[in-house]
């Protein structure tokens, strides 16, 4: 990196700062009274956030969220691996087929599968579950795919070496190839996280149950509360939304790079 | 022995195929099937109607305002996410820790809850106590009616939209500017060219494949829009922001018409995995893969 003025860093940090100010700003708002807010004056308070935990639930759509995002991520991660190596390392009868299936997924909208996927779950009474919610996330073509490309690139004498040695397959895909992956693996967890993490239309649809809200049905439904009518309570709704940020927030200031990177292989290779 | 190594590769892709198979795959047919059938979720059974679904919405209102709607908001918020991004990349591809920073900030939005945008940006458009109208209100002019009003709704929602997406086009964008070889920059310069010119002849040019794929995914992600609808608008006023996948939300899972609401889900299927293989044919034609 170039050494560079201070004035050029300062305007960029008011121009990003511009850019996120409604964001910012609600951030703001969560901690003010509801009083304070609507007369215009300042008043800090915690209260937002302890009646959005408390009264309205969002402790436990917080753990929802990360219930079903923590296993859509790691089965999904698990199952596209594995397979990943299996289009990476063997040919075999079908395998061209069952790749290109797999890359198919990608050109195909999630919404044809809306309807039959709602009434077969409902039809195994797993509408309203944790199932429900996790089993139609599982698959990810992308991801198969993605690391597919990755793992042709781990040259094959490393897999050889520990055949020589008498390890099983599992072993090689556990032991040399997802170690060596892990740059790829780690990007695609996190894709495939946040994406669940913000995934709206279907926990939408598949359940009622207030206990099992994730944080997006249940941010929709406080601001929905009165539609159009009365005043909503922005302090709350704030709270509320922060809270919702806040944890894919923190991941990504972790993990930007990665994250980045991982979108660029993915759209331009 | 021998029966399980050439079992083994099939066992490890066992478990992606399955769950492909039984919630995308089979989900298409069952889609079509039930297009063709009268069920309202309830009734015991479901009599094959032929193509009188596809009939009543291809002569419904609701659906030819839906597609125009969707096709304005592509129209719309497409040219405009991609001509600031790349006019920002372009600024932006420098390394330097300002850059950085500004990356960072304008890509914040493309990873954060599209409920929670929805929610702030329900505020900042707000009547009484919004951001933007309070800033109106400061310059002297009068309350504007954003979302409530018919002729607004739609450009608040392409605003949105743009806001949340224009982060992942940058980004997308630098790394195209960045695979441009710098002698071509330096060879202009040495010629004298001016930096418009520049950017015409040359960045313009070779930035192509990632405006091709960002003119495709931003199209097909505009014709499935459905978040922000939900949460701002409802689809509405008088049915202004009306979008596709909205109208199927409504069809199928508010009137609960099973029938209805999966012809349209055919008929937007159909329409997305066509524009999905213009895009791979023109990205398979115009960028070089190095995989």
């Amino acid at each position: 990196m170039k050494p560079e003025s201070p004035l050029l860093a300062s305007l960029a940090l008011v121009a990003g700062i511009v850019f996120l100010s409604p964001v910012l700003y609600s951030i703001w708002i969560s901690f003010q009274t509801a009083n304070a807010y609507y007369a215009g004056e300042v008043g800090f308070t915690l209260d937002n956030y302890g009646r959005a935990v408390g009264q309205y639930n969002f402790a436990r759509y917080l753990v929802n969220s990360l219930i079903v995002s923590g296993l859509v991520t790691l089965l999904g991660i698990t199952f596209a691996t594995m397979a990943a190596y299996a289009f990476a390392r063997y040919s075999f009868r079908g395998s061209n087929f069952l790749f290109g299936a797999t890359v198919a997924t990608l050109m195909i909208p999630s919404h044809i599968s809306l309807i039959p996927n709602y009434l077969s779950l409902a039809k195994v009474g797993l509408l309203d579950t944790y199932a429900g919610l996790i089993l139609p996330a599982i698959s990810n073509g992308f991801a198969a795919f993605f690391l597919r490309q990755y793992i042709r690139g781990i040259p094959r004498s490393l897999d050889e070496a520990a055949y020589m040695d008498g390890a099983t397959p599992l072993r090689v895909l556990w032991r040399i190839i997802v170690p060596l992956s892990r740059p790829a693996i780690a990007s695609m967890a996190l894709y495939i996280f946040m994406t669940e993490w913000n995934s709206y239309i279907w926990p939408l649809v598949a359940v009622g149950d207030q206990d099992l809200y994730t944080l997006q049905i249940g941010l929709a439904r406080l601001y929905r509360i009165n539609p159009g009518e009365g005043l909503v309570d922005w302090p709350l709704v704030m709270a509320a939304s922060t809270i919702t940020i806040l944890p894919v927030l923190l991941g990504f200031l972790l993990v930007e790079r990665h994250l980045v990177r991982g979108i660029t292989m993915g759209a331009v290779k | 022995m021998a029966m399980l190594r050439k079992l083994t590769p099939y066992l490890f892709v066992a478990p992606l195929m399955i769950f492909i198979t039984v919630f995308t795959y089979i989900p298409i047919l069952a889609s079509l099937n039930l297009s063709f059938r009268e069920w309202n979720f309830l009734s015991p059974d479901m009599p094959f109607v032929g193509l009188r679904n596809y009939e009543q919405l291809l002569s419904s209102r609701e659906l030819w305002n839906s597609l125009w709607v969707t096709t304005l908001f592509a129209i719309l918020s497409v040219p405009l996410r991609l001509g600031l991004a790349l006019v920002i990349a372009n600024y932006l591809i420098r390394e330097s820790v300002h850059s950085r920073l500004l990356r960072g900030a304008l890509f914040l939005p493309s990873v954060t809850s599209t409920v929670s945008i929805a929610v702030v940006f329900s505020w900042v458009f707000s009547t009484d106590y919004g951001m933007v109208n309070a800033i109106l209100g400061m310059l002297g002019l009068g309350k504007v009616q954003w979302l409530q009003d018919p002729h607004l709704a739609l450009w608040v929602l392409i605003f949105v939209n743009t806001w949340k997406q224009l982060g992942y086009d940058i980004v997308i964008y630098i790394a195209g500017l960045q695979a441009i070889p710098q002698e071509l920059y330096d060879a202009a310069s040495i010629d004298g060219c001016r930096r418009l010119h520049v950017f015409r002849r040359v960045t313009l040019p070779l930035v192509m494949p990632a405006t091709y794929f960002l003119l495709v995914i931003s199209v097909i992600e505009a014709f499935q829009v459905f978040t922000i609808v939900n949460v701002m608008t409802r689809g509405g006023p008088a049915g202004a922001t009306d979008m596709l996948v909205n109208l199927l939300y409504e069809i199928g899972f508010v009137l609960f018409d099973i029938g209805r609401g999966s012809a349209l889900a055919v008929m937007l299927f159909v329409l997305l995995v066509a524009l999905a293989i213009l895009k791979s044919r023109i990205i398979g034609r115009k960028v070089h893969y190095e995989a």
